[in-house]
């Protein structure tokens, strides 16, 4: 069982659920060490005064939040934590929401939720009860200091937690001018175009995008430490805008070889039921 | 208008659409700086030697990665540089998915895709494709390298313009398996339990309305700096204590419906705290 990151309650009505919250998404990046080239030995970090250049200790740091050039207001630990709100170990679901209006872009971070001590059957009554419903629940939750507005929903059998953006927090795109070209697509192009679409539809496998970075890393590592020489990367030519019409034509054309692997499982049966209907991973042309 | 992230082409088959990237978020998150408290001044972060305790500048400085067996390998800038993603200026559209089945555990960051050369015929291939997909409701999947980093994204119809977001890779999402969900027999509630809980979220249910939820945290760190600006002293609050679980769930239940019932109209309910 994975540890969980905070204990609390979440009530809807007069029911308190008590959770426990677990990360849902970790950091997977290859991390190293900031190292002195000369001798290797690892580099340490040290806060100094600008005023005193002198080393400072960490309970002489305050937060500094600079009204004007140079000019800071402080504010201690306790301070900025007088901004994060009470109720610290309740998420009150005030509300409750059709799951599928909320728009993706609002959903920041993910978290999954387990049942806390003598709240089983209150957790399933809840998971239940947004799975039968279709909605999720909205609330506030205190975490490290800050509060978030939060979605409690159900997924893949567990009950998950997403911290919202806010509204003001997104661009509106309006802000932005979409050209009109001179004339609209013709019908045919857009027949074609969903044609196209279509033939590079497959069902999201998640698993079939690696990130081939982290493995480039890796290895990379792996061949240093065996003390192999190492080569230059080459440089791709730029692409060129062919004629639309031609370019959607080829494009049908050429899906029809070389892209079988991605189409659709239901229009694809036909043609490539011996095919691997699995991506292979990391390829780029 | 903002400053593009990035601009490039959108390729889907042998189509090229010329596109530029915006962010879709902005940050209004107050930053703060590190203050010696003693003399108001800024503190400054130096690299030291952990060996020598000496100054170490910045050409000095090499990247280390540690082994399972406590080994250390050094890796230079140039090696790293070596290994990065190929620039290309493509979003190569790899499949298109329906984006109902793309859960937003997935999602990362948010950007607009706009047309990013002046001339007809990108604006008519953006057009294209921005009605192809708003019709079919599939979003594209594809990768792209910006700032030395491979992203996995997806691409969907917006209102009136094409979105973009980063993707987590699937490694980085964890696994629920080991989460406990309470999936034991005894748990299940009762189809009585269960109608009268899908009856109190529905009493509770409104629309979705983002505008209407304000980021308190950033008000309330507003007001503070600016009563500390006067010289006021600020205190944290204390928690409240979280309320236990009822011993009768259904009992719960019937209380939430019935007060629910009788508060009516009254749209500012607060739920009382379970004895």
């Amino acid at each position: 069982m994975p540890r969980s990151i905070w204990n609390g309650t979440i009530t809807f009505g007069l029911i308190a659920v008590p959770i426990k919250v677990h990360s849902a998404t970790q950091d997977t990046g290859i991390h190293f060490h900031q190292v002195h080239a000369r001798d290797g030995a690892q580099i340490k970090q040290k806060r100094i005064c600008s005023k005193e250049s002198k080393e400072v200790p960490y309970k002489e740091v305050a937060k500094g939040y600079e009204v004007r050039d140079g000019e800071y207001v402080l504010l201690s630990k306790d301070e900025v934590a007088a901004a994060a709100g009470e109720r610290s170990r309740l998420i009150e679901l005030e509300q409750f929401v059709c799951a599928g209006e909320i728009d993706l872009v609002f959903y920041d971070r993910t978290y999954y939720l387990g049942a806390g001590a003598k709240g089983q059957s209150s957790y399933r009554l809840l998971h239940d009860a947004l799975v039968k419903s279709r909605r999720a629940g909205i609330g506030r939750w205190v975490f490290h200091n800050r509060e978030y507005l939060v979605a409690v929903r159900p997924l893949d059998g567990v009950l998950a937690l997403h911290t919202m953006r806010f509204a003001d927090e997104l661009v509106d795109a309006d802000e932005f001018d979409v050209p009109t070209p001179s004339r609209a697509p013709a019908s045919r192009e857009i027949d074609m175009a969903g044609q196209l679409v279509e033939s590079l539809h497959a069902s999201f496998e998640p698993h079939d995008f690696e990130d081939a970075y982290r493995a480039r890393v890796l290895d990379l590592i792996e061949r240093k430490a065996r003390g192999e020489a190492l080569t230059a990367p080459e440089v791709q030519p730029a692409a060129e805008q062919p004629d639309l019409m031609a370019a959607l034509e080829a494009s049908l054309q050429s899906s029809g070889g070389t892209r079988r692997s991605t189409r659709s499982r239901s229009r694809g049966t036909a043609r490539s039921s011996s095919g691997s209907s699995r991506r292979r991973t990391g390829g780029r042309r | 208008m903002a400053r593009s992230l990035w601009t490039g082409s959108l390729s889907f088959g042998l189509v090229n659409v010329p596109v530029a990237l915006f962010t879709a978020v902005r940050d209004l998150d107050l930053h703060f700086h590190q203050i010696h408290e003693k003399d108001g001044a800024a503190i400054e972060v130096h690299r030291f030697c952990s060996e020598e305790d000496v100054e170490v500048p910045y050409e000095e400085i090499t990247h280390g990665y540690e082994c399972d067996d406590g080994s250390q390998v050094i890796v230079t800038d140039l090696e790293l540089e070596a290994i990065e993603p190929r620039k290309t200026r493509t979003i190569d559209i790899e499949q298109f998915v329906d984006l109902a089945d793309v859960d937003p555990i997935h999602f990362d960051h948010p950007y607009f895709l706009l047309p990013a050369a002046d001339d007809d015929g990108a604006s008519r291939a953006y057009r294209l494709l921005l009605e192809v997909m708003s019709q079919s409701d599939r979003a594209a999947l594809g990768r792209f390298v910006m700032r030395a980093k491979e992203y996995l994204a997806i691409v969907r119809a917006g209102d009136g313009v094409l979105t973009l977001t980063t993707m987590l890779f699937a490694d980085e999402v964890r696994s629920t398996s080991e989460i406990d969900a309470a999936t034991q027999k005894a748990h299940k509630p009762t189809p009585k339990q269960l109608n009268a809980a899908v009856a109190v979220i529905e009493e509770l249910t409104c629309e979705w309305d983002p505008a209407q939820h304000r980021d308190r945290y950033r008000e309330r760190l507003e007001a503070v700096i600016e009563r500390k600006r006067k010289g006021e002293t600020i205190k944290a609050p204390e928690s409240g204590k979280p309320p236990s679980p009822a011993p009768d769930l259904m009992e719960a239940l019937e209380r939430t419906l019935e007060e629910l019932k009788t508060s009516g109209e009254n749209t500012n309910r607060q739920p009382q705290e379970v004895k």
